[in-house]
């Protein structure tokens, strides 16, 4: 793929003209210069400042530290591990259950089911809401004191635990999280059935396909560009999971996920580089994964 | 409902930060030349946050930044902002564009900040306070490493036991005399045999618990060992710490089932609705009370934690010092301290507590026999105790407090039988922070 590109590029190179030229390298300049300003310098200085001790205020302070931050997070912190187990089985969840249904949705809403553009429009609602109004919205319904509380007529006092309740509140803020993605995933893949060739569809039913042996030798396949889409953005949104969370707890340590703790870390007087050390931890968990897949994708590519 | 607004003030504080920028740039140019303070003060403007406190807050804000804004001239653009958030984004806050001056904590989170330049010496300020200042507030405001004050004590409560007398009377016992152990247990299952909360507790922000384990502690093993632990004398695993958590177990059965969907909100609505017997809180929630209505504050009433061991008695009580600090980033310094000294002086004070503040105050100037009897009773409260600890979070530093002692509240909460585990992951995350 690399290899293609470039010698596709040196081959138009010549015919190009100087204002091209100028116009090209503006265009490919000036977002390379703010990607490495604004992502990658802060990303090296994270990386850094991940081996040293320092409160964040004055630069004088920072002291080296080896790999304590790491051995601290690895070896003494209960909430890391917790962490781990909520990006896990949040991660799970989308890849297994709320990925599916979107796709799912978005294969029946395509296929003109009875009533498909009243439900296209209710899965696709709460895809406008940012997931800390969705955060704001169910804790308003499901704190103590709140609406739905309120409805089974609960007080504060004896309102049922959901948020502070381990068995509940996991399955209950993947609902919340997936009553989002769900919508988000069907109208990805919806915009992607569209640019299906029916022709395709009708005659594998001609050959006597089923409905399942369509789904999967005709429509996976054509699909493909959306689907390296839809892995790479259901791996990212589990791993990077956060606003949600704090807009219902306001601390991190009911409910860890990684990024709340990163958070943590650096907020107030809690601030140490161990925040900056669960960042390098979140970037390589974000990362690994995702260039292993593109490249194996790619690789299939170019065979 | 009351996390909602906290969301919502949570934004408002984003979008607070932003047109506070913008008001920066356009107000940055004042000059600060060496004329005398008040010529100076003159048409210049003081910015000043108010942290929570909600409408209460704003009316008394409002009512003593007037006062100063009339005698200096100088104009004061106040905002209020969500505690919580103001705290965990503190240091941020300071070393962008602050606010002058704003209401603030002794202890740990003044001295450290201040001790990192981040706010500004009140010296010469607490100086001209000092006819009106008892030792032991300026003691408390003064940094014990840099020997500098970096806040103006105002304020100061109890953390202790609060209850309702209607409640108390209703289950047959004397509101005046919950004073043992063994009344408050008795206090706790007769409310809960009526079908309420015997001891409500709120966790969700991981503070909220920490009041109950210092008095707890304190009562059981001493202040001294109290400190000791809080600063790595003494150790998280000892036998010592564990006889604290077995009697912290003992108050588990009288809480709210949902003791970590609460915060100290929700802990005030049950107390404000008669839904629990009694809870362990800083008094200064009783403005609430006052601004529901006359009768409910009338109702309101608090006492000492009880004895647990003869030793110590009652001799220790959480008593956190708040005050003014000012920023040492902020666009108009000299206007900073300047309201900050108003706010901390007789004049502000008393345009406080016009205002409706129910705080007890630290000055000498103000005359206690004109408090309520609320206030009184407060008062006698922070006299029964020899030893005055400013609450967890500002004893302990700040990346042991809330990172590692809050989250394990929490799991113990959450499983009390985990506590030996729970401790010894504590002794091990303060062996492995940075010591200087």
């Amino acid at each position: 793929m690399k290899t293609a590109t470039t010698s596709k590029k040196t081959r138009s190179r010549r015919s190009l003209s100087k204002t091209d030229r100028f116009t090209l390298s503006a265009f490919v300049g000036i977002p390379t210069l703010l990607q490495i300003l604004l992502l990658w310098v802060p990303a090296v200085v994270t990386i850094f400042l991940s081996f040293t001790y320092w409160n964040g205020i004055r630069l004088s302070d920072i002291r080296w530290a080896g790999i304590q931050n790491y051995k601290t997070i690895f070896l003494n912190e209960p909430l890391f591990y917790e962490a781990l187990k909520n990006n896990g089985v949040w991660l799970a969840f989308f890849v297994l259950v709320a990925t599916p249904l979107g796709i799912l949705l978005a294969y029946q809403v395509d296929r003109g089911i009875k009533g498909h553009a009243f439900y296209e429009s209710i899965f696709y609602l709460p895809v406008v809401l940012s997931l800390a109004v969705i955060g704001i919205i169910w804790n308003f319904m499901l704190q103590p004191g709140g609406f739905v509380q309120g409805l089974m007529g609960l007080d504060i006092g004896n309102a049922i635990s959901i948020w502070g309740n381990p068995d509940i509140n996991t399955w209950v803020i993947l609902g919340v999280a997936s009553w989002r993605h769900i919508g988000y995933i069907m109208l990805l893949y919806l915009s992607g059935l569209k640019s299906v060739d029916p022709a395709l569809k009708e005659a594998a039913a001609i050959d006597g396909a089923t409905e399942w042996q369509i789904f999967r030798k005709i429509i996976l396949p054509t699909m493909k560009p959306v689907n390296i889409i839809i892995v790479v953005i259901t791996l990212i949104e589990s791993l990077r999971a956060f606003d949600l969370v704090y807009i219902i707890y306001g601390s991190p340590t009911i409910f860890p996920l990684l990024n709340l703790l990163v958070f943590q870390n650096f907020a107030g007087q809690g601030l140490s580089m161990k925040g900056a050390a669960y960042a390098v931890i979140l970037l390589v968990l974000c990362i690994v994964p995702i260039i292993t897949y593109l490249r194996i994708v790619f690789k299939e590519d170019l065979k | 409902m009351s996390e909602n607004t906290n969301s919502v003030s949570r934004r408002s504080l984003l979008k607070g930060a932003a047109v506070g920028g913008l008001g920066l740039v356009a107000g940055s140019t004042i000059a600060t030349s060496s004329a005398d303070a008040a010529t100076r003060l003159k048409g210049s403007t003081v910015r000043w946050t108010t942290r929570g406190g909600g409408a209460t807050g704003d009316k008394i804000a409002k009512a003593v930044n007037d006062a100063f804004a009339k005698k200096t001239g100088a104009k004061v653009v106040a905002q209020q902002v969500n505690s919580d958030d103001f705290q965990n984004n503190f240091a941020q806050i300071m070393q962008g564009s602050p606010d002058d001056a704003f209401g603030w904590m002794a202890g740990y989170r003044s001295n450290h900040f201040g001790e990192m330049g981040l706010l500004a010496d009140l010296t010469r300020e607490i100086n001209r306070l000092k006819p009106t200042l008892p030792t032991s507030a300026i003691k408390g405001a003064t940094s014990p490493v840099s020997k500098k004050p970096y806040i103006l004590p105002t304020t100061y409560y109890p953390w202790a036991l609060h209850y309702r007398k209607s409640m108390v009377k209703e289950i047959g016992m004397n509101p005046e005399k919950i004073d043992t152990w063994d009344d408050f247990i008795k206090l706790m299952t007769l409310t809960q045999k009526k079908g309420l909360v015997g001891y409500s507790l709120g966790a969700k922000g991981g503070w909220e618990a920490m009041g109950t384990f210092d008095i707890l502690n304190a009562r059981i093993n001493g202040y001294k060992y109290h400190i000791d632990l809080l600063n790595g004398r003494a150790k998280w695993t000892d036998a010592k710490t564990k006889e604290t958590f077995k009697y912290f177990a003992q108050l588990i059965p009288f809480m709210n089932e949902n003791v970590l969907d609460i915060s100290w909100d929700g802990m005030r609505d049950l107390l404000l609705q008669k839904k629990t017997g009694a809870m362990m809180m800083g008094s200064w929630f009783a403005n609430d009370f006052k601004a529901k209505s006359q009768a409910d504050y009338d109702d309101l009433w608090v006492v000492p934690f009880p004895e647990i061991n003869p030793k110590w008695g009652i001799d220790s009580i959480d008593a956190p010092l708040d005050g003014i600090s000012v920023a040492a980033n902020g666009k108009n310094v000299a206007g900073g301290k300047a309201l900050a000294q108003f706010w901390a002086s007789p004049e502000g004070i008393t345009e406080a507590i016009k205002a409706g503040d129910t705080n007890i105050y630290v000055s000498k100037s103000f005359d206690t026999s004109s408090y309520d009897s609320f206030n009184k009773q407060k008062l006698a409260v922070l006299g029964s105790a020899k030893n005055i600890m400013f609450f967890l979070d500002r004893d302990a530093r700040g990346d042991f407090a809330g990172p590692v002692v809050g989250p394990a509240i929490q799991s113990f909460i959450k499983k009390p039988s985990d506590i030996n585990k729970i401790l010894e992951s504590v002794q091990a995350q303060w062996d492995a922070l940075p010591k200087n």
